[in-house]
């Protein structure tokens, strides 16, 4: 199955709320603003991404693209984890997420996880092309295989760009099991997680501890990671590491929880 | 660097007795092995074996790339991209820290021994360069392919940590030293792809990562803080 779905926000003629400027679902993907179309004056219009039908399976192809408009402020939650499965050809599943924010926007990505399941073969592509002085955040939620069984393989794919200057590249491969025992690659983590916070200040150093860290980018911008054998773990280490967040800290402007 | 051939330089170069300052970087090892996951060589072969793929690969795509570039008269622009490519692909502070810290060892030790005009433009335009950068341009500086750069920064990937765990957990060096050399079908293999990939935009150069890797480079700097440490990463 190929789609590509869209969502477009900007801010209205009075410049005050974030509305929608376009929004195209696309089975399987079904975009739903929430509470109405329009934003708080200065606050976060949120849109729902729902499920809408078994997806991906092997051969899917997958487009969201999302374009936040100057000042707006765009929340983008997930509404249930999504399944990778095996197709019946052996040809991999991609979902390719591109989000594009105009000067002082603002863009929340938080979907739910997403489980690679036995046997799937599944490519998650997400880019992030910030102008000058907007905001992002961004989670990502990735577990090996679901309860008790071998995930399948696959690879998540990050790129952060600011003003076009790289702040962030990543690609993960998962399904080497010799490579996802490695205490010098996923030590035995089933969950992975990870949040972009581009956000007003950045951290001035680093916080860690026990499978989590927030570091700030060499070219501005941090990462939060976790690691953990199941997802509950692996979301409270996210959440602690993002609570090390000036953002968070201050309570002055913080960022909405997903 | 008139005098060495390009074999000789690949080999000075991936010699731990190169005084680049590589030898006091565990590469995460210590920290590993102060929360239990190493404890004996079968431990640290995998620890290895997962190093290689995701440091080592990293590592060896940016010696690649620096070793075809400076073979090909590359000017600032592109040192200074490649640095901000790089950068972009080592989410972890600590782990940045140790590639440039290591990156000024070798330019420093490089400049000493050869003479090299991609040397002297790459250190013009970033004065604490990374260190696969670093030593891909010192071994297209010796005549030594985007592989042959590739190898010696995958095989320092894995035999500074490998020093390093002899010397913590004090395991027997020969099995250590077996265990380094059969990572070479896995070596080979990372540094044929990252060959493969030296002429690529910088841009598009791959980005490989390992999650547990940048949190141990991350803990280590908060203990080498806290109690302290035997190495500096």
């Amino acid at each position: 199955m190929k789609a590509a779905a869209s969502l477009r926000v900007e801010l209205d003629a009075h410049r005050r709320r974030t509305v929608i400027g376009d929004l195209r679902s696309a089975s399987p993907i079904r975009l739903v603003p929430r509470r109405g179309k329009v934003a708080a004056p200065g606050g976060a219009l949120t849109v729902c991404l729902v499920e809408s039908a078994a997806a991906p399976i092997g051969g899917d192809r997958l487009d969201l693209h999302v374009r936040v408009g100057a000042g707006a402020w765009l929340r983008l939650v997930g509404t249930g984890a999504t399944l990778a499965l095996p197709g019946h050809d052996g040809d991999h599943s991609r979902v390719r997420v591109h989000l594009r924010v105009d000067p002082a926007g603002t863009v929340e990505y938080l979907p739910e996880a997403t489980v690679i399941g036995a046997r799937a073969d599944h490519r998650a592509e997400t880019r992030l092309d910030l102008a000058a002085g907007a905001r992002a955040r961004c989670r990502e939620l990735l577990v090996l295989g679901r309860h008790g069984e071998l995930p399948g393989r696959g690879s998540s794919t990050t790129h952060v760009l600011r003003d076009g200057a790289p702040l962030l590249r990543q690609r993960l491969e998962v399904g080497r099991p010799r490579l996802a025992a490695s205490a010098g690659h996923l030590a035995g983590a089933r969950v992975l997680g990870s949040e972009i916070l581009v956000w007003d200040r950045d951290p001035a150093a680093p916080s860690s501890g026990d499978w989590w860290s927030l570091t700030p980018l060499a070219h501005g911008g941090s990462v939060a990671t976790s690691m953990a054998g199941d997802t509950a773990t692996a979301r409270r280490r996210l959440a602690e590491a993002v609570g090390h967040h000036p953002a968070h800290r201050d309570r002055s402007d913080r960022p909405g929880h997903g | 660097m008139a005098g060495l051939g390009a074999g000789t330089a690949v080999l000075a170069l991936a010699d731990a007795r190169f005084p680049g300052g590589g030898h006091v970087h565990s590469g995460g090892v210590e920290e590993a092995v102060a929360a239990g996951l190493i404890t004996g060589v079968a431990d640290l072969r995998e620890f290895l074996f997962g190093r290689l793929h995701a440091a080592g690969r990293l590592q060896a795509v940016f010696a690649a790339a620096a070793a075809h570039a400076a073979a090909g008269d590359a000017g600032r622009e592109y040192w200074t991209r490649l640095d901000a490519e790089l950068d972009a692909r080592t989410p972890s502070c600590a782990q940045r820290a140790a590639s440039r810290a290591q990156g000024r060892g070798t330019l420093r030790a490089g400049r000493a021994a050869w003479s090299s005009g991609a040397l002297a433009r790459l250190a013009v335009a970033t004065p604490r360069p990374h260190h696969p950068v670093v030593l891909g341009v010192l071994a297209a500086a010796a005549g030594a392919d985007p592989r042959g750069a590739a190898l010696v920064a995958g095989y320092l990937a894995v035999s500074g940590p490998s020093s390093a765990a002899v010397r913590l957990l004090g395991l027997d060096p020969l099995a250590v030293n077996a265990v380094v050399a059969g990572l070479a079908a896995e070596l080979d293999g990372v540094a044929g792809d990252a060959a493969a990939a030296a002429a690529l935009d910088p841009a598009d150069l791959p980005a490989p990562s390992a999650p547990a890797l940048d949190l141990l480079a991350e803990a280590h700097d908060r203990h080498h803080r806290e109690k302290g440490r035997l190495f500096a990463s």
